[in-house]
């Protein structure tokens, strides 16, 4: 792939997705004397170091000021500078709201937004910590494109996308290790573009972030122990939603189930769902993700479990749906 | 008066299948084929097969087409009162043997001297038979078309009845499905196309392109040459998936269960089970 | 002196101009922020006509001097400073606030060429000033960018995020921002000391690190001196406070914080206008009188 990015899926697995995305964003930045990083006091942990190492000059710390970051990158990108920000998911997306809806969204400015620790990734810190509804507060906001990798490479792919797109984009990352989805690169990402995982017709799982490797381990439960066939699609890119993907998902499969490491309301669910509605045919619709309360304290994994957007979670909810009539059918006759 | 004969439950499938699947297939040679078709312009009548049957209502089993100003219209298992002309067998056992080609045991016929409305009947008729009760593949590429047609049209209906009926080789499969529709498909024609859809137990078939959503599986034929050999079985389903002759696209480890369900409608249409059973 | 006779009696004469069409707009839109568009006229004068290198003809220019305006409010003012430099169409003044017109109370810089940011959520100019001044030797470019901010909107906790950082940043690479506060003492609810005291308001700014001066923000030439001294630049980022009257030069609205926003019937409009031009030409006779 383009833009040379020189670590292997073998050794991404050994890399937390954020450490991929530092490293990215170090080989960008050589290329590219134009992108310039700023952290809010994270540059540890959220992976600029290597950036901050080999470029000095360009990378900031501001301090613990989100607001005052994303005002700085901002005014940076009107200059010209290609910008990367990157703080937690949810000081991203709630504290500095406002300064990310004007300063970089009605300016449509040059500013890729990293938001770290996304969904319940920092499951142990607790509710101020989760990021869980960033989805929903970004995916509005004008010019912003919206995107969650699914894993390290995706990350990388998402971020070089990012790095030669202008305009604002908001990446949303998880803490620590992600399960390898994809063992190489070059499986065609393109931002708004959705990936069809896996193929089937009884029903289509659409997943983001952490939760698409979640929906391929309940595909293969569901195709071994139930004889289900669920197609999966990673819905990498938010906003633009992969329209097209979504609605053939409703021609060809009829239910859906979409799963995310976020608040029901709002997020992938909630943009599949208005596609769904738009596109004016039957579907049964069930999202999966955080209900509309805080969630515990805990390890991702656990949390995952309890908010049934795991593996299992997927498979225990795909059973009930497939219960589910999409329309009453009330006229089974032969044609003659 | 009825001849004394044990009527078996397969003989009950048979004659479902001819009764709902394979004589309304009458309708197709007509609709299908202009020189059968149109020797019913302007006319209007009702045609009826059926076979008598003590335990059914009425004491019969039978299916009739009631044609208006040539255009016909199937109705599958419903007894009339007054055909215009009537095909009726002394018994099931009679009306399966002689639509399944084993012999031609003939039914008492009413309405003969409509000569106008029975010989084009007798035509058509002889026509389908023609086409199905062939041991060999028709030669001409109309002729298998048409006979392809059959065959579709026939096959997901047939399953769809014995799946009504109960059969337990059926219902195995149908009563814990999701919902999921089966297709048959020959490549570059259109036309002929057909499906069965199934559901928690339920079934409906249907003919043409399944619509509301993707099918399950589609078992697409190659062409409706290579499809007959597999129709007629002159072939082996597994060797023409492995040569691509035919492709079953969806979930093929289900290639083999359709087909099993497929070979189950034959068993009872070709009349196998007659000399199985014996 | 920092102005000569004739710069003083120009920008005398420029600063009337921009008041005046001012009122203008703010008549043609059926309302506006009179208050602060007023107090922060002189200022947004020195800067546009002598202080700011910037070229209307070439307002692209990446050396530009950059001015944020962060009290984005002033719309009705920044229209018809861009409409006197030849940046916005004067028949779309007449426009102004109607649906669909490129101009309303807060300003988009994506429409109005030359506006280098679109401000109006107030406390956010620090920050993109700071951001474009940073960018400024990343890029080996020397231009400067000069940060208007209104001193009710220091109120706001990301003004002082945005200033501590001014500070910190000062000589990481040649950092070559100033600040300048229209202190005009007033904010929509009253004075700024009823509804949320600033002062020790220079303190304060001290205490971030700047260098402070206070002049008043309607004195030309003590605005002009404050401005040479931020420009020659020093160790410390400058923080000009410019003590300013707002709704100045109209006798209903002087110092009175109610015409922060409002609208003129046709005899308020009449006798703006004629008061202004009474303040202004005796302030254009003081340039006269005592300039050298």
């Amino acid at each position: 792939m383009a833009g040379g990015i020189t670590f292997t899926a073998v050794e991404s697995t050994k890399l937390a997705t954020a450490e991929i995305f530092g490293k990215t964003i170090a080989e960008l930045g050589a290329k590219d004397k134009s992108i310039v990083c700023l952290s809010p006091d994270l540059a540890t942990s959220t992976k600029m170091i290597d950036f901050f190492t080999k470029y000095p000059e360009r990378f900031y710390n501001v301090g613990i000021a989100e607001q005052n970051m994303i005002g700085i990158a901002a005014g940076m990108a009107k200059s010209g500078l290609t910008v990367f920000a990157s703080c937690f998911s949810v000081f991203a997306s709630l504290r500095a709201l406002d300064q990310v809806h004007t300063d970089i969204c009605y300016q449509n400015v040059n500013v890729k937004l990293i938001g770290t620790h996304g969904g319940t990734s920092f499951g142990q810190a607790g509710s101020t910590h989760h990021a869980i509804e960033d989805i929903g507060v970004i995916r509005p906001l004008v010019n912003m494109t919206v995107i969650v990798p699914a894993d390290g490479l995706e990350t990388a792919n998402a971020v070089k996308a990012a790095a030669a797109t202008p305009g604002p984009f908001y990446i949303r990352i998880n803490r620590g290790f992600d399960n390898v989805v994809y063992s190489t690169s070059d499986y065609g990402f393109e931002v708004g573009k959705a990936v069809t995982m896996r193929d089937g017709t009884d029903i289509t799982i659409i997943a983001c972030g952490s939760c698409v490797y979640q929906a391929l381990q309940a595909a293969s439960i569901l195709d071994f122990d139930y004889k289900l066939k669920a197609r999966v699609i990673n819905m990498h890119t938010i906003k633009p939603i992969d329209r097209d993907a979504v609605l053939k998902a409703v021609a060809e499969t009829r239910k859906i189930i979409t799963v995310e490491d976020h608040t029901v309301i709002g997020g992938l669910g909630s943009a599949v769902a208005e596609v769904i509605v738009e596109g004016g045919k039957a579907c049964l619709l069930k999202k999966l993700g955080i209900p509309d309360k805080w969630s515990p304290i805990g390890l991702h994994e656990d949390l995952m479990a309890n908010h049934e957007i795991d593996a299992q979670g997927i498979v225990k909810n795909v059973l009930e749906i497939m219960k589910q009539d999409v329309e009453k059918d009330e006229n089974w006759g032969d044609e003659v | 008066m009825a001849e004394e004969v044990k009527i078996t439950q397969s003989d009950l499938y048979a004659a479902r299948i001819f009764l709902h699947a394979a004589v309304p297939l009458l309708k197709v040679i007509c609709e299908s084929e202009p020189k059968y078709g149109d020797k019913f312009k302007g006319k209007s009548f009702v045609f009826q097969v059926s076979a008598l049957y003590a335990d059914a209502p009425g004491g019969k089993l039978a299916t009739h087409f009631s044609v208006e100003d040539g255009v016909w219209t199937t109705h599958a298992g419903v007894t009339h009162d007054a055909p215009t002309v009537e095909f009726l067998f002394p018994n099931l056992k009679k009306l399966i043997i002689f639509f399944s080609g084993k012999g031609m045991p003939l039914p008492k016929i009413k309405g003969l001297s409509k000569l106008g409305v029975f010989v084009p009947i007798l035509l058509a008729l002889l026509r389908m038979a023609g086409l199905m009760q062939a041991k060999d593949k028709p030669e001409k590429l109309e002729d298998q078309i048409m006979l392809c047609k059959l065959y579709l049209y026939l096959l997901p209906n047939g399953i769809s009845q014995l799946n009504k009926m109960g059969h337990p080789d059926v219902t195995v499969v149908t009563k814990t499905s999701p919902d999921r529709a089966y297709a048959l498909a020959i490549d570059g024609y259109p036309e002929l196309q057909s499906w069965i859809r199934v559901k928690a137990g339920k079934s409906m078939s249907g003919r043409g392109e399944y619509k509301r959503c993707k099918p399950f599986l589609t078992m697409k034929f190659a062409s409706p040459s290579l499809a007959l050999d597999i129709l007629m079985s002159k072939a082996d389903m597994v060797d023409y998936m492995g040569s691509g002759k035919l492709v079953v696209d969806g979930a093929p480890e289900f290639g083999g269960t359709v087909g099993g369900l497929m070979f189950k409608v034959a068993y009872y249409a070709q009349g196998t089970y007659l000399d199985a059973e014996k | 002196m920092a102005l000569t006779k004739q710069e003083w009696v120009g920008l005398e004469k420029q600063a009337y101009a921009l008041r005046d069409l001012c009122l203008d707009t703010i008549n043609w839109a059926g309302s506006g922020h009179w208050g602060g568009s007023s107090s922060v006229a002189d200022i947004l004068t020195l800067l546009y006509y002598k202080y700011a290198k910037f070229d209307p003809k070439n307002y692209e220019d990446p050396n530009r001097d950059r001015v944020i305006v962060s009290k984005g409010h002033v719309g009705v003012i920044l229209a018809p400073l861009f409409a006197l430099l030849g940046l916005v169409k004067k028949e779309d003044l007449k426009t102004f606030n109607l649906t669909g017109s490129k101009l309303g109370i807060h300003l988009d810089s994506n429409k109005v060429h030359g506006l280098d940011a679109s401000t109006g959520s107030l406390g956010h100019g620090s920050s993109i000033a700071l951001g474009m001044a940073l960018a400024a030797p990343l890029q080996g470019r020397k231009y400067k960018t000069f940060l208007v901010l209104g001193d009710g909107e220091c109120d706001e906790g990301s003004v002082w995020e945005a200033a501590m950082a001014t500070s910190h940043f000062k000589n990481r690479g040649s950092l070559d921002l100033i600040t300048i506060v229209d202190r005009n003492h007033n904010m929509i609810d009253g004075n700024t000391e009823d509804v949320m005291a600033l002062e020790p308001f220079e303190d304060k700014w001290k205490a971030f690190g700047f260098e402070t001066i206070t002049v008043n923000g309607h004195d030309l030439p003590a605005l002009a001196e404050a401005l040479e001294k931020a420009v020659a630049g020093g160790p410390k980022p400058f923080c000009i406070i410019a003590d300013t009257i707002k709704g100045v030069g109209v006798s209903f609205s002087s110092g009175n914080y109610k015409w922060h926003y409002g609208a003129f019937d046709e005899a308020k409009y009449t006798t703006a206008k004629k008061d202004l031009k009474e303040y202004s030409e005796q302030r254009i006779a003081k340039a006269e009188k005592e300039g050298k």
